[in-house]
């Protein structure tokens, strides 16, 4: 095998992971309004149970890795416990995190369960190994298919495509159903749906608990193939990755999510990983991280809306007669 | 006229009696022609300040009914606790003679009640179009249940759904408007937008928190008589609003608040001559 070939399909494979953390957070954040920092610690739910329910049991205190859950689950249910992994942690932290309050208290509420989160992983080492991460994780489809995922990068590739593309269509045509409208009205003025018979609470804790889930589902496609997962994977400056590529690509519309996902984390942060070393050690890390920051802020400064912005859903009168999207004079009624 | 608020006129002439402070409400009718709307005592309280002190309020089908009062008199507390918005420290509400006091807003809306705010609450990021059909689907119908599970029924419902917002469209005169976002809009069209948006749920009372302002002189004409088109349609309406013309206009009947409690009630010509509510106005 290539260096290239394997270099090319690792980049398509964090492109897919990726963009099914995209596609989540767009979810929740473009479309619900639900400003979601601890977004992260869902993915490594999912990764982490993915692993443990694949590593088969654990060894205990005597073995280089201890951790809960030890099992040996067969293709597919390892990926189900990575989705189920992230709506059931979605959903605990949901119940207490999206009480009617402020959504900056909200966003502070769940950055904190990130940094939380972290910590306690780390610390109770016979939860998933604590610092030193959980390792030896294969691919169950794999071993159907007599392959391992380093071993065919360019199956795993197509794999987690085929599993990005699937999601994608799914929730974009729940976001395109009255369902999805109610989400984009309770962003936009969370009082006013409520009055017009929209169940905030339940609304915020679906598209919570449905993103938690897509999450989830991303961190087990990412362990599968990387094999390995440490609190080193998951920082709370994950999620800010996954929020640049929102902004920068379009918040509320797929297609950007799709050129945000390709620009952020794929080029600015995956593709320099496998370039020859610049500088002193760390640079290209250190550079990495402020490109994102400039990104964001560039965004912020000179298209706000991101490349491609929300797409307006426009409709013509039953009858073919035509009715005008342009501004109106004003004071007119 | 009472000044006391001890007895509730409804727009047939009878008289409402009012229980003590405290008492248990009588059962209300759910006839065409008894109270749609009642709320007897509420109070509302902002850490032990009395906001709203024991208001009590009847609308009947068809009738108008404005609350008026100075600045800090509690109306829009008092229309946030009928909404669900606010929470009520004490009273009883009922709809169409159901207990609704203790229910969420959503659960009140869907009983009937629809409420615009005081500032302009239009769904900025979504076309006038859509502001009316979400308005329309806002209970089971736009559920992520019903949209998987039911998918013929969910696009039957759009459809309808369509159908009745492009009829509301037509009547208030907003067909031209049907795509532009509610951010793009006038103060007038987005207060028009929230009207439309409520009457796309068949509701049984309105209220209405100052719908005039940021509307242009020359289009309050046309608000009002859009309300009162409203109005014959048998719905029951709460206009809390500053503008007295507009109220002397409309309304068929005035309730005047001043810090919290209600200080006069009647005819438009009727309060403006009580000496405590010119007092209250004048302090």
């Amino acid at each position: 095998m290539s260096v290239w070939v394997f270099y090319i399909s690792t980049l398509v494979i964090y492109f897919g992971v990726d963009l099914l953390a995209g596609i989540a957070l767009n979810l929740q954040f473009g479309y619900a309004g639900v400003v979601n920092f601890g977004f992260i610690v869902f993915q490594a739910a999912g990764a982490y149970v993915a692993a443990v329910v694949v590593l088969g049991p654990s060894g205990g205190v005597a073995s280089f890795q201890q951790y809960i859950l030890g099992s040996r689950l067969p293709f597919p249910l390892d990926l189900v416990a990575a989705a189920v992994a992230g709506a059931v942690v979605s959903l605990v932290i949901g119940l207490f995190s999206l009480r009617r309050m402020r959504r900056d208290y909200q966003a502070a509420v769940l950055l904190i369960v990130s940094l939380i989160a972290i910590q306690v992983v780390s610390a109770d080492v016979p939860l998933f190994n604590g610092s030193n991460g959980l390792t030896g994780v294969a691919w169950p489809l794999g071993q159907i298919l007599g392959v391992t995922a380093t071993g065919a990068p360019l199956i795993y590739a197509a794999w987690t495509l085929v599993i990005a593309a699937i999601v994608f269509v799914a929730v974009y045509w729940l976001s395109k159903s009255p369902w999805g409208r109610s989400l984009r009205a309770m962003r936009d003025h969370e009082d006013a749906a409520s009055a017009m018979g929209l169940n905030i609470t339940a609304l915020r804790l679906q598209v919570f608990v449905l993103g938690g889930a897509i999450a989830g589902l991303s961190g087990g496609l990412l362990v599968e193939y990387i094999g390995a997962w440490s609190p080193g994977a998951w920082g709370y400056a994950e999620t800010f990755v996954i929020f640049t590529a929102i902004f920068v690509g379009g918040v509320g519309n797929y297609r950007g999510v799709i050129i945000g996902v390709l620009l952020v984390p794929v080029i600015f942060l995956e593709l320099p990983r496998f370039l020859p070393a610049v500088g002193y050690p760390g640079l290209i890390d250190s550079l990495q991280w402020v490109t994102i920051g400039l990104a964001w802020m560039l965004c912020l400064l000179f298209r706000p809306r991101g490349i491609l912005p929300e797409k307006r859903m426009k409709v013509t009168k039953p009858g073919g007669a035509s009715v005008s999207a342009s501004a109106p004079a004003e004071g007119g009624a | 006229m009472s000044n006391t608020g001890e007895q509730l006129a409804t727009s047939d002439g009878s008289q409402s009696p009012i229980v003590g402070a405290g008492s248990g409400l009588a059962p209300a009718s759910s006839s065409d022609t008894g109270p749609v709307l009642v709320a007897r005592d509420v109070v509302v309280s902002y850490g032990g300040v009395h906001a709203v002190d024991k208001v009590s309020i009847s609308v009947a089908r068809g009738e108008i009914v404005g609350i008026i009062g100075p600045n800090g008199a509690g109306k829009s507390s008092f229309l946030g606790a009928l909404g669900g918005q606010v929470k009520r420290s004490g009273g009883e509400i009922s709809l169409q003679g159901r207990d609704i006091g203790s229910l969420l807003p959503h659960q009140r809306a869907r009983l009937g009640l629809a409420r615009t705010f005081q500032t302009t609450s239009e769904f900025a990021k979504m076309t006038v179009f859509e502001n009316l059909v979400t308005s329309g689907e806002g209970d089971s119908g736009a559920s992520l249940k019903a949209v998987v599970l039911h998918p013929r029924q969910t696009a039957q419902r759009e459809r309808e759904m369509t159908n009745r917002a492009w009829g509301i469209l037509q009547r208030f005169e907003m067909e031209h408007t049907v795509n532009l976002y509610g951010r793009e809009l006038s103060g007038g069209q987005r207060r028009l937008v929230e009207i439309m948006r409520c009457l796309m749920r068949h509701p049984a009372v309105l209220l209405l928190d100052e719908p005039m302002v940021g509307v242009a002189p020359h289009l309050t004409g046309k608000l009002i008589e859009d309300l009162r088109a409203i109005r014959r349609d048998g719905l029951g309406i709460v206009i809390v609003e500053h503008a007295l013309e507009v109220v002397r206009q409309l309304c068929d009947r005035v309730v005047v608040m001043a810090f919290g409690k209600v200080i006069a009630q009647g005819s438009f010509e009727e309060v403006v001559q009580d000496a405590s509510v010119q007092a209250a106005y004048l302090s």
